[in-house]
């Protein structure tokens, strides 16, 4: 167990750990400054931080990553749900498993971008494009976590669950998706690092918007501050995005044992 | 509860799966269900697949693709396997690369392409180094908690032995960790193709990706499936080859 500490104690433990990207950046700019750097090339960060906040006030940034999120998180939401039922029937059924595997195995290798063309011949440049190819390639992670999740309940947790009387179809949510449910995390955790690839390079390969689009115009233009700046638009948000993930996996298992471990 | 189905007859359903995927599609186009352009028959796909393979075109994409898909990832093996042996032994390592792989890990990297290009040109450089961009910090960690996990008793009983700080990291810490570094590689892989192919897509300059998007644009689409036909054999062949690696090699890990 941790000793409790004090919030003057975390925020100094933050500041110890966000200390070297200070550094990083500072070096940066100290490089640029004394002229190493062609700015033509490497933007300052001091050029790319003004990019940021003329982006952030004029609302192009907000927009266009509005339209990015959408595509991710419908695409996230719909591999997600159905990526659940389908590890749960393979998990449950092997006459179903040994129908759907070699298809589940054979995609599953498959570098999913790969689709983005063909995506975009059938549905034409945009949102539809994005959405399916997130689908797919968050659709077998989850697969693959929960019917690990769901084959691995214990018997003694059947055993019980029939021996009180509990009826088959209530079988799946109370004890095999229960049980599956940190592998359900895992493969979410997976699954929208996924939806970002998936949404910004099919916004780069075929779109006229988003924030994949915004940085590949950028870059296209040769206006390299804008570009840095929505690029780090990017890695702000993955990352709140991955945080939020794990506090909600903390909140939802807290029955769980590895809630113990405190990671 | 019904009789379990044996393993043959599983087998057997595997197979029909599929072949009943490629009939549907078969019969899909060749009724017409939807215009060619958008479902060509499984037959035309095959005879392109056939004509790219003979006319040689589709190796060497495959050839320039695969060299930058494990150049890629032999750069981010060497410089993660680094990084998280040193993380592992060196707390100031520590502290200065944590927070940089605590950010950049769940960045989607694809975003970086305009950077490599704009750094490193259209060519070969920017995309192998975007491949290793985007493999090296699941290597790091990968590595660094490996790293962590070796029991003390290896480094007692060496030391005990008088072997030298230098010499263990070579004969304990390495071996030790290879299994799980390995492990953590062939994860590595498919991102590593995927990147390739989506940079080539983007970026173009040759490639699997830049021939698919290529004859996307120009509505050759039995081209467009047969390459897409071409990556998913490359993915199941070079896991398949990974994990047979594995096995053979690194059987002093359980």
């Amino acid at each position: 167990m941790r000793p409790e500490r004090t919030i003057a104690g975390a925020a100094g433990d933050a500041a110890w750990r966000v200390a070297p990207l200070v550094m990083l950046v500072a070096l940066w700019q100290a490089a640029s400054a004394a002229g190493l750097l062609n700015p033509a090339f490497a933007p300052s960060p001091r050029a790319i931080a003004l990019a940021l906040l003329d982006l952030l006030t004029g609302g192009e940034i907000g927009r266009n990553l509005l339209i990015t999120l959408f595509r991710s998180f419908t695409g996230l939401a719909l591999g997600a749900v159905a990526g659940i039922w389908l590890g749960l029937m393979m998990a449950r059924s092997r006459v179903f498993n040994a129908y759907v595997a070699p298809i589940v195995g054979g995609t599953y290798s498959l570098p999913k971008s790969a689709l983005i063309p063909l995506f975009a011949l059938w549905f034409g440049i945009g949102s539809t494009t994005a959405i399916c190819a997130v689908f797919l390639a968050c659709l077998l992670p989850m697969v693959v976590n929960t019917a690990h999740g769901v084959t691995t309940t214990p018997r003694v947790l059947t055993w019980s669950a029939h021996a009180l009387g509990t009826r088959e179809r209530k079988m799946l949510t109370r004890i095999y998706l229960r049980h599956a449910l940190p592998d359900i995390f895992t493969g979410l955790r997976i699954a929208l690092g996924f939806s970002f690839v998936l949404a910004i390079s099919s916004e780069m390969i075929a779109s006229t918007s988003g924030i994949g689009k915004l940085v590949f115009m950028y870059g296209e233009n040769g206006t390299y501050d804008y570009m840095f700046a929505a690029i780090v638009c990017i890695v702000i948000v993955a990352f709140l995005a991955d945080r939020a993930l794990l506090a909600i996996r903390r909140q939802a298992l807290r029955w769980h044992e590895s809630a113990a471990e405190g990671s | 509860m019904a009789k379990a189905p044996s393993l043959i007859s599983l087998r057997l359903r595997s197979i029909a799966s599929i072949l009943l995927l490629i009939a549907i599609w078969e019969i899909a186009g060749r009724a017409k269900l939807a215009p060619p352009i958008l479902l060509p028959p499984f037959s035309v796909v095959a005879a392109q697949l056939w004509q790219s393979a003979a006319d040689a075109s589709l190796f060497v994409d495959l050839a320039i693709s695969l060299m930058r898909a494990f150049a890629g990832l032999a750069l981010a093996g060497v410089i993660g396997i680094l990084l998280g042996m040193s993380m592992a032994h060196s707390r100031a390592a520590n502290w200065l690369v944590d927070p940089i792989v605590a950010l950049a890990f769940p960045s989607p990297k694809i975003a970086f392409l305009p950077v490599f290009v704009l750094w490193f040109g259209i060519e070969s450089t920017s995309k192998i180094l975007l491949v290793a961009f985007a493999c090296v910090f699941p290597v790091i960690i990968g590595t660094y908690s490996a790293a962590r996990a070796v029991s003390r008793i290896y480094f007692w009983s060496a030391a005990s032995l008088g072997t030298g700080e230098r010499r263990m990291l070579w004969k304990i810490t390495l071996p030790a960790c290879l299994p799980r570094v390995f492990a953590t590689l062939r994860i590595a892989l498919p991102v590593a193709l995927i990147t390739t192919f989506t940079a080539e897509m983007v970026a173009g300059g040759g490639g699997m990706g830049a021939t698919l998007v290529y004859s996307q644009r120009f509505f050759e689409s039995p081209t467009v499936f047969a390459y897409i036909l071409v990556m998913l054999g490359i993915g199941l062949v070079l896991d398949a080859a990974m994990t047979a690696l594995q096995r053979r090699w690194l059987i002093w890990a359980e």
